[in-house]
């Protein structure tokens, strides 16, 4: 059957072909969502920092907090399929695919820190005692998380970069 | 028995319940014997299916006449995340419908039942917003609402709670999962989109009854607690089969997509990994 010639068939995803944009966009998805059930853990199941309903929540923070949180379990799985999906065809780009993981973890991150903690205020990191200094740790480590994830995503890019397919 | 402790379903709703395993147990006991004339004819029937159907029988007999877990309110959530979620999620993975399809011999019963799977308000019950409104709202209306005080003093109303919201889980699985054939094949998109609001709308009703209980209803603080938590992790552990169950589809056609038919694996790997 065919030897040489890669079949052409129209639509279906080229095989062994890196695919870095879709590397990084999947472990950003598989990232935020580890940093979601990670934070969700941590904080509410062994630390018990994080209560399971705050009365001061706004109804708006609640729901949220639970879409956010079902979104966190559904991402998980589809980024397990996306993943087995890229390395079934050969086109995972694995230094693309470690700068989109940092970048997911700090993107949620951050993003937990200022939306659902300042912005609608859904929960803060611990109740009773001064958040400042918290607040500075959890966004801070979040900043270089995500900072770390652009420099691999940059990096990747150039050692890629000009359109060569990956050895 | 006082008003305060009729939190068992085994208990309030006795005659429901066990006419509900007795059900169940017979539905097992045809679906595997529809299985094995498949089988002895020569069909191809996954084992895993007639695990997974009998699995969801027996989850559904007990939970219906053996008393929950833990206190009254408690008790009454594990009830509800075994009749309306785990329970369906085996049940459907059993393709009940299909298997029915196959084993009715070409004839009236059997286009009858095609022309009610095809037909329009069926379409319409599984498309999978409404199927999820129905099973949402029923859970709100049960939780928010005076209702599930007075289903406690009212055997029939019990009844009645208890029948919809194994009926909408079971609906609503069905609509998300699309394993059996219906008239029209939903996205995966659709799906998904309405997994997460169902999951979202589960998941805050959850948090707001570890606060407030069932308006009429005085459960003690603990068991309220508990019972909140119960209902909203055991929904995380149904929402990632559903989402699993998504996800395998997805994986599988895409495969089918990448391979071109009748050709086999081994030559498309041996022709890309040169």
């Amino acid at each position: 059957m065919a030897s040489g010639a890669a079949p052409r068939h129209g639509g279906p995803p080229p095989r062994n072909i890196p695919r870095p944009g879709r590397s990084l966009a999947v472990f950003a998805l598989i990232g935020a969502a580890l940093m979601a059930a990670v934070d969700e853990i941590v904080f509410h199941q062994i630390l018990h920092w994080h209560h399971f309903f705050d009365r001061s929540t706004p109804g708006v923070g609640l729901l949220s907090d639970g879409l956010l949180h079902t979104a966190e379990v559904i991402a998980l799985v589809a980024g397990g399929a996306l993943y087995a999906d890229l390395r079934r065809s050969g086109s995972l780009s694995p230094p693309h695919a470690r700068a989109g993981f940092l970048l997911g973890l700090g993107g949620f991150q951050l993003f937990d820190g200022i939306v659902d903690h300042k912005l609608l205020r859904v929960h803060q990191i611990r109740y009773g005692v001064d958040v400042t200094p918290y607040d500075w740790a959890w966004n801070g480590a979040g900043l270089l998380l995500l900072l770390a994830g652009a420099v691999l995503a940059v990096r990747a890019r150039r050692r890629t970069g000009g359109g060569g397919a990956g050895a | 028995m006082t008003p305060g402790e009729a939190g068992t379903h085994a208990v309030s709703g006795g005659g429901f319940a066990t006419s509900a395993a007795a059900a169940a147990l017979a539905a097992a006991a045809v679906y595997a014997l529809a299985a094995w004339r498949l089988r002895r004819r020569g069909d191809a029937w996954p084992w895993q299916r007639d695990g997974s159907f009998a699995a969801g029988c027996l989850a559904l007999a007990h939970a219906m006449l053996l008393p929950g877990p833990g206190g009254p309110f408690t008790a009454h959530m594990a009830h509800h995340v075994v009749t309306a979620m785990a329970a369906p999620v085996l049940l459907v993975l059993g393709r009940p419908l299909t298997l029915t399809l196959r084993s009715l011999r070409p004839g009236r019963a059997r286009r009858g039942l095609l022309a009610v799977a095809r037909s329009r308000p069926v379409t319409w019950l599984v498309f999978p917003p409404v199927a999820a409104l129905l099973d949402m709202g029923g859970l709100w209306l049960l939780h928010r609402t005076p209702l599930l005080a007075a289903a406690h003093h009212r055997p029939l109303l019990d009844a009645a709670v208890q029948f919809h919201l194994l009926a909408a889980g079971l609906l609503f699985t069905f609509s998300v999962c699309r394993l059996d054939p219906v008239r029209h094949r939903w996205g995966l998109a659709v799906r998904g989109v309405t997994l997460l609001a169902a999951g979202a709308a589960h998941a805050v009703l959850a948090k707001t009854l570890y606060a407030a209980p069932p308006p009429g209803t005085a459960y003690e603080g603990a068991d309220l607690r508990a019972g909140a938590q119960l209902m909203y992790y055991g929904g995380d552990l149904v929402e990632c089969a559903l989402a699993a169950v998504l996800a395998v589809e997805w994986y599988t056609r895409r495969g089918r997509a990448v391979r071109p038919r009748g050709r086999p694996r081994a030559a498309v790997v041996s022709a890309g990994g040169g």
